[in-house]
Parts: structure tokens; sequence; C-alpha cells
């Protein structure tokens, strides 16, 4: 039963990692109807900017609290460049073009940052030992005692509190009604003087800057992270992002959440060894079967 | 008097909450054109999406008569529709396929009988007679229509390059190459110029009087309809508000109504 | 004083270089590296090339803006023009280029290395060939293909191995095991939306691999499968000492021996393999299947309403070019002598890919063209292997924003009223 329950808790924090990236996905296809092929690799590029600033940061002798808040700016910050420049190079000059082009074109762009990360920091996996220790112990007299790190609740912590942010700016902010009014009509938003571009290019910045929180809490979690990290990771959010339901920010959580605690009970109870496997046929399964997931809107094609 | 080539009895189709046709009934002869009007919204092309297996009606049955038999429509979906029903369509949208080139188009649309020919690929992998003169067949039969609309010239342009009236006549004649028993063409002269709609005018009582295939017709333009059409079935919001000849429907004081608007 | 233009210009030079700055400053600059002690990361600042990159974005910037203000279209057009000549020259460039690959082994320049370079281009083109069928035929767009490839490798290896049957046996087996797996693999997942489509099949290459590294007792895991046999000329081997009783190749022919001779017979099979493939692929496309393989890509839902069936074309489409990778997958087994999971990643679907898009969907010359381009190339500047990838994946956004039908876009139509050209 104990193990049980760490299991939980352990999938439930990496289930925000993997809420929070599929955000993002969801977000980007809400808008524009396509799947950003790139932003796992927007994840891991925040982790690396995380990795960095907390190796510079570091050594400083300022206090740890103000250190995790200055990465957690920093990383948002030019992750969203990122995501930006992403955008605008190779998915905005393709709105118009066939399906498959900004598909193709993301995949490109996948490849581009991995090996741009590669080449740059080197192919070895970058180990990072975070200085937030400490936890707390339950049922200390059983066989299996339940431990739940100081980490895994900033983590979880972090998590909510961004979520209620962000459904507070995209219910009740301008820019919120800007985004759900293109995601029914563009063409109708912006004859209504929305700056559609504009509206899109933030989108993307929103789930850059979400996925660069995803890569900070990453680098903490697990220590060690290389240019590799945002394909796996990616698949995985996408597989969140689609069970909760395509287009729905909640569903995307939701889908994150459930997808956590999927790959750890799979690890372990079942098989580590095939964890990913699990994941991927949950993708399959929920992408055949059950395609608008939990919280999504079905799909009528007009013809 | 006409035998009935389609009868609709109590089609409905509702999205949610939206009751997009409501409780339709309409028969269509054989060897006759009805058109299917209305204001924009009306329904119209849902209907047409129901009878040609896009969409599953929420209620109701459409029936092909053929043969002494009646073909419940509902049963067939998607592309047997046209494969086995035979009830060819064209779209709203022209759905041609732009990069193949014409007699190509016209090759895709008989390619059921193609791949009997071909005994599923293996004669013509093996280069038997037998498939290649099935083949010239197919090419006889698509040159047949390219002269009867005069294309035939341009058999070897891409489809996509021909002028927005020609792609038109030949998104339909593509449709009469799968032989259908029921053609439905959505707003076929839309963005026609007058020439080209007595043009078009001229084809469909063609395939009307020659081909004895079953024509209905969503049209906006009242040249083509008043010109050409034997039946009339008008549409507003979902529901039936007319059933008639041409004549008829400039007469109904519905009909007026629901296009112009009530007499204050 | 300054024009209107030039001050736009500048602008958005200076902004370009804020978001250069922003992107190569942390992951660039400041790299990071296990520091002497080997006990943590360090810092090493690579002020240098982060400058000159920055530097290239402003300048690089502000040329292309002179260049729209000018209303040229230079990468178009180059493109466009280089499409065109390949596409004009047609028959001549197809027949010289067959003649060359013929007698490639026999060239004075020819050596052991560049012997390879020609077996992996000629392998890579027939993986080409055979992915086009799926993505350029019938548009969709598969990102597990090496899926094929790798069951393709371990059932030649496996069955091989097991029951020392030879080449010639196992070749076709494995080919219809790939093709039956292509079938199994799509059956489900035809119905799929593009996109949709794309990440279910790439799901699917990552679990072939996954089991491949770990079901050790079928696979032998991460040690891979080794002692696979060499192919055979009509029974004759091509070792320099045959066993007792038999012979081998340079012993019936009276020849030195030489580590060649294999080679050059490799070289043949896969040049063969190749040739069949494109033999059968450009049959196919005059066949109605073929035709709708090409409709459908134009057009599912008007296929739909011709009576097309969608999901048995598409199957078709699949399973043709998981044959054709399974194939490709036995030749590279035998070639080897040994494989392992580690050849079949998502970089090779990837790279797979990026040929068909850059060669032109659907066009078998601009497969052959794009593979000796990208692979042969870079083989030979094998310094900037590094580059390579960031190559592939730039070359891929490049295609998809200048020439989205790829270099070659012209496609001649599989059958003509006026009697074929």
């Amino acid at each position: 039963m104990e193990y049980f329950i760490q299991q939980t808790i352990n999938g439930v924090t990496l289930g925000s990692i993997y809420g929070l990236i599929a955000i993002g996905y969801t977000m980007v296809y809400g808008i524009i109807g396509m799947i950003n092929f790139a932003h796992g690799d927007i994840f891991m590029v925040g982790a690396f900017v995380a990795l960095i600033s907390f190796i510079i940061f570091g050594l400083t002798g300022v206090a740890l609290p103000i250190i995790l808040l200055l990465v957690l700016l920093i990383s948002m910050l030019f992750t969203a460049c990122y995501g930006w420049t992403v955008e605008k190079l190779a998915y905005k000059p393709l709105r118009g073009s066939f399906r498959l082009a900004p598909l193709i074109s993301a995949l490109g762009m996948s490849i581009v940052l991995q090996n741009f990360v590669q080449i740059s920091q080197g192919a070895r996996a970058k180990v990072y030992h975070s200085t937030l220790d400490g936890r707390l112990e339950f049922f200390k007299d059983s066989d299996f005692v339940v431990i739940v790190s100081y980490m895994q609740i900033f983590m979880v912590l972090l998590t909510v509190g961004l979520m209620i942010m962000f459904t507070y700016l995209i219910t009740k902010t301008d820019l919120g009604r800007a985004q759900r009014a293109c995601e029914q009509d563009k063409t109708m938003a912006s004859l209504l003087g929305i700056n559609v571009d504009r509206t899109i290019s933030l989108t993307f910045i929103m789930g850059s800057t979400l996925a660069a929180v995803a890569g900070m809490m990453f680098v903490m979690y697990y220590s060690v992270i290389d240019f590799r990290i945002g394909f796996l990771a990616g698949v995985k959010a996408f597989t969140a992002a689609v069970l909760g339901g395509i287009g729905s920010i909640p569903g995307a959580m939701l889908g994150g959440l459930l997808l956590g605690l999927i790959e750890t009970m799979w690890s372990g109870y079942v098989s580590v060894e095939y964890k990913d496997v699990a994941a991927f046929s949950v993708l399959i399964i929920v992408l055949i079967f059950f395609p608008t997931g939990f919280l999504g809107k079905p799909d009528i094609e007009k013809v | 008097m006409s035998e009935t080539l389609l009868s609709v009895e109590n089609l409905s189709m509702k999205f949610g909450g939206l009751v997009a046709v409501d409780n339709l009934n309409f028969d269509a002869k054989k060897n006759q054109i009805t058109s299917i009007i209305g204001p924009n919204g009306a329904g119209k092309t849902t209907v047409f999406n129901c009878l040609t297996g896009f969409y599953k009606p929420s209620s109701g049955k459409m029936l092909l008569h053929h043969d002494e038999k009646a073909l419940l429509l509902n049963k067939f979906t998607d592309f047997k529709i046209a494969q086995q029903a035979k009830v060819a369509r064209t779209f709203q949208n022209i759905r041609l396929f732009p990069a193949m080139s014409v007699l190509e188009n016209l090759l895709v649309a008989q390619h059921n009988f193609l791949m009997k020919a071909s005994g599923y690929s293996v004669f013509g992998l093996l280069n038997l007679k037998r498939y290649q003169i099935k083949e010239q067949e197919a090419v006889a039969k698509a040159k047949y229509w390219l002269d009867i609309i005069g294309l035939t010239h341009r058999a070897d342009d891409n489809a996509g390059d021909l002028p927005y009236g020609d792609q038109r006549k030949l998104e339909i004649i593509r449709a009469m190459c799968i032989d259908p028993r029921l053609l439905c063409l959505d707003e076929p002269a839309a963005g026609l110029n007058p020439k080209e709609s007595s043009e078009l005018n001229k084809l469909l009582k063609f395939i009307k009087d020659e081909k004895k295939t079953g024509i209905l017709l969503i049209e906006h333009d009242m040249s083509v309809v008043m010109g050409i059409s034997d039946h009339v079935v008008v549409l507003n919001y979902g529901k039936k508000i007319f059933e008639g000849t041409p004549k008829e429907t400039t007469q109904s004081k519905e009909v007026i109504e629901a296009y112009l608007g009530a007499e204050e | 004083m300054i024009s209107e233009n030039l001050r736009q210009n500048l602008k958005d030079s200076l902004f370009t270089g804020i978001i250069a700055t922003a992107i190569f400053l942390p992951i660039v600059g400041l790299r990071t590296e296990l520091n002497q002690e080997k006990t943590g990361l360090e810092i090493i600042p690579e002020w240098n090339v982060t400058l000159l990159l920055i530097l290239f974005c402003v300048v690089g910037r502000f040329i292309i803006n002179l260049r729209k203000q000018s209303k040229s279209n230079v990468i178009a057009n180059t493109f466009s023009q280089l499409g065109n000549y390949f596409a004009n020259k047609g028959k001549i460039f197809v027949f010289s280029g067959l003649l060359f690959a013929i007698v490639f082994p026999y060239l004075p320049f020819t050596d052991r290395y560049l012997m390879d370079v020609g077996i992996m281009v000629l392998t890579y083109i027939m993986l080409g060939w055979g992915l086009n069928v799926v993505v350029g035929l019938a548009g969709m767009l598969d990102l597990g293909y090496v899926a094929f490839y790798a069951v393709g490798s371990y059932s030649f290896a496996l069955i091989a191995t097991e029951f020392d049957w030879s080449f010639w046996i196992c070749l076709p087996l494995a080919g219809v095991f790939a093709a039956f797996f292509g079938i199994l693999l799509g059956f489900p997942v035809l119905r799929l939306r593009g996109d949709y489509l794309a990440i279910v099949t790439l799901g699917f290459g990552e679990i072939i691999r996954i089991i491949l590294i770990n079901w050790y007792d079928f696979t032998n895991g991460p040690d891979g499968i080794s002692g696979i046999p060499r192919p055979t000329f009509f029974g004759l081997d091509f070792t320099r000492n045959p066993p007792e009783g038999s012979e081998s190749f340079h012993t019936f022919f009276n020849l030195e021996y030489s580590g060649m001779h294999r080679i050059i017979f490799l070289y043949y099979v896969i040049l063969v393999l190749a040739l069949i493939t494109n033999h059968v692929t450009l049959k196919i496309r005059k066949l109605p299947v073929g035709r709708a393989w090409e409709a459908l890509r134009e057009d599912e839902i008007a296929c739909k309403s011709l009576g097309v069936n969608p999901t048995n074309t598409k199957l078709t489409a699949f399973a043709i070019g998981a044959m054709f990778g399974g194939f490709a997958g036995s030749f590279f087994a035998t070639k080897q002598g040994f494989i392992s999971p580690e050849s079949f990643t998502f970089i090779e679907s990837a790279i797979i890919l990026a040929i068909v898009v850059l060669g032109g969907m659907g066009s078998q010359t601009g497969v052959v063209l794009a593979t000796i381009f990208l692979i042969g190339f870079t083989e030979t500047f094998r310094e900037l292997e590094q580059f390579r990838m960031i190559a592939f994946g730039a070359a891929m956004v490049l295609i998809m924003l200048y020439k989205p039908k790829g270099i070659l876009d012209q496609r001649d139509p599989t059958i003509r009223l006026k009697g074929n050209k």
C-alpha cells in the first residue's frame, strides 16, 4: 500500500512536468491546428538554460529561493525567445501551405535544435545536483517508507500556481479572449481588429515559457540532462495533450497527470525497461480509439 | 409518369442541439432534374452530405430505387455510396486532383472497373493484354466525355491548370465516369458567367436525356434552376416549405416570403 | 537623411541582433564542461563564436531585407533553376546516371572507401524509393519507416542464422515479413489524419526499437546478432580460404584473392535491388492502384466520392513501401554481417524522410539526386560530420519554405491521350 502511495506521488510529480509541456502543444494546436513537433526540444533548451543559470548563480552566494526565482525567470525569458523564433522562421510562412508542410518543417526544426545544442554543449550528459535537498518521510514504521521530497512539493506547488495564473490569463484577460477568438475563426478575429499574428506569437511564447519551467524542474528533479531529452518528453507530452483532449488546457494538465501516473505505475509494478513502450502504446490507443480525449471537442470535417 | 429514383423519408440531421435538417420528405424521379433551393443555411448541403455518405443521418430513410429494388442509402457509408449504390456527387468547392492530368482524373473515376480488370494489379504487373484492352476502354470513355465538353485538346494538361469553368465541367464528367444512377451536384453553376451557365444547362440536359441518369441539384442560380429543372424542392431552416414545378415555385407565397421576407 | 527603408532595415536588424543574442548567448556562449577535478560542471565562455553568430544573423537579416526591398527571390529561383535543369535533361540524365552506376566499381579513382560510400548511397536510394511510395505517392507522412528496415534486417538475420538458408531465399522472406508487418501496423492507423498518422508511426518506430533492445532472448538485445552469412555468387562464397572440397569465388575464376571482390558483388546486388524497386514502382504508378495513391494524396474526399476505397489503397502503399524497406534491411544485414538496434533509430527515419522531401515527393529521380547530395556529399566531407544533421534539419525547413514540392517538382502524367512521348 505504501509502495502504491509512493508511486502515486512520483507519478503526480512526473505528470506535472508532462502537463506543463502538454499545455504548449495543446495551445498551439488549438490556434493554428498544427502539432509543434519541435516543442519537446524547446523544453530541452529550457532545461539547458536552467542548468547554465544554476551553475552561474551557484557561484554567487545568493540564497536559494532567490536563485530559484532568478533561474525560473531567466529560463522562461530565453526559452520564450526560442519559441518565438521557431514560429517566425519555420511555421508562420507556411500558414497557407499544404497540410503536411508545417509538420515537416517542425521536424526539421526539431533536428536543428537538438543538434544545435549537441554541437554547442557537447553530446555528453550533463550532471547537476541542485541544492534543494531535504524530504518528508511518512509511514516510518512500516516496511516501505514513503518519501516526499521538498523538490516534489516545490514542483507540484509551482505547477498549481502556474495553472491558476494561466487559467486567469486565458479566461479573464484580453489576450485570452483574443486567443479563443483566433481558435474559432482567424479571419473573423482579424476583421474585428485582433492582431492574429501577434496572438499566435504570444501563444508560442506562453507555451515555451511553460516548457521552460518544466525544463527547470526536470534539471532539478533528475539531475541529468542531455540534448536528447526533448524527443521523448515531447512525444509523451503530446500523448498527454491528446489524452486530455487536444485543444483543452485543463485537459492537457489532466492528461499529463494521467500519463505520469500510468508511466510510474507501469515502471513500479510491471517493467521499467518497457515504460516508454507503455507511453507510446497509450498514444497509439488514444489516437485510434479515443482521439478526442477526455475534455476535447469532437472534430467534424466540413465537406 | 416517371418512376421514382430517390425517396427521402423523414430525414433529420442534428448536430448537438442544432437541427440542420428537420423531418424532410421529398422524391426525385428518374430521368428528371430535381433542384433543391433555399436561402443560405437552409440545410441543402447537409442533405447532400447525408445522401452521399458523408454524414450519418440522425433519423429517417433515404431509398434509391432501381431494378425493382430499393437500396437503403443509410447503410452505405463513405466510398461505398459511389462504389455500390452508384450515387455520384460534385462539391461546392471544386475537388479535382490538381496535380494530375485531366485524363488521369477521369481514369481515377473508373478505378473500380480498372482494378477488377487488372486483376487487382496482378494482370497489370504482368503486362497482360487483357488489362491493356480494358485500360483502352476506360480511356475511350474518358475521351467520349471530354469530346462532349470540348476539352479533349487539354486531356494531358494538369487539371489544376484549367480555367474555372472548365474545372467545373470536368468535375461533372468525372462523376459521370462512374456510371451513376443518381448524380448529385452541389452548386455546379457557382462562379460561372452566363455563357458558361448555359453550356452547363446543355450538359445537364444531355446527361438527363441521353444517359438516363437522375440529377439532384443544389443551386442558387435561378437561370439554371428554372431553365432545366423538372422538379423543385424548397428548403428553409431545415424544413421543406414547398415542392413542385419551377413555375409553381415562382408563384408560391411561402417561397417568396422565405427569400424576400414576409410582406409587412 | 536616412531613407525610410533603411531606417526600417536597421531597426529590423537591431531587433534580430537582440533575438540572436538571446538564442546564442546561453547555449553557445556559455558552454558547460566537466571541470578539472571531475566534481561538477563549469562554464567555459565562447564569446568569439557567439559574437560571430550574432553578427552573421544581423548582417544576414540586413541583406535579406535589402533583397526583399528590391523584390527578388534568389533562393527560390536557384532551386527552380536547379529543378528545371534536371527536369529538362530528363532521359539523358537518367541514362548517363545508370551508366555511371554500372561502371562505378571499375573507375580508376574508385577505392574501397568510395565503394562503401557507393553501397551506402544505393541503400539509401532504395530506402528513399520505398518511403517515396508512402509519402511521395500516397501522401502519408510516415515517421517510423525505419521499423520496416529493422524488421527486414532482423528477420533476415534470424532466419539466416537459425536455418542457414541462402541469401536469395531469406531476402524475399524478409520482404514478405516486412510487408505483413506494414499491413499489421497500417490497418488500425490508416484512417487517421495526416499529423496524427505521423506521430503514431513515429511511436511504432520507437516501440520496435525498444523491443529490439530489450527482448534479449529473441533479438539478443543491444548485443545484436552477429555471424550473419554473407551472400554468395551462385554458391561461391568470397572467403580467402574456402573450406575443404568447395571453391570460393577467387579460386573458381582463377583470380588473386581480393577483398574487393565481395564488395563489388555487394555493390551490384544493391544496385539490382534498387533498380527492381524503381521498376516495380514505376509500373504500379501506371496501374489503377498507383493512380489511386496519387489521387488520395491530392484529395481524399474526392476519392471517396468516386468510389475509391481509401483504406485498402493506403494499405497497399504502406505494405509495398514496407516490403522495399524490408528488402533493403536484408541487404544491410548481409552486408554488415552484424546488426544491432543502434542502426535503427528515429534519426534514420528522419534522414530517409529528408531525402524524399528534398528530392521532390513522388519523384524517383529526385530521390536519387537528394540521396547523392545528402549522403554522398556529406560522407566525403567527414570532418563536417557534426554539422551533417543540423544541415539535414535546416534543409527540411528550407525546402518547405521555398520549394515545398522538392527540387524536382515536375510531374509527368502516367498516361497520355495523345500517346506516350
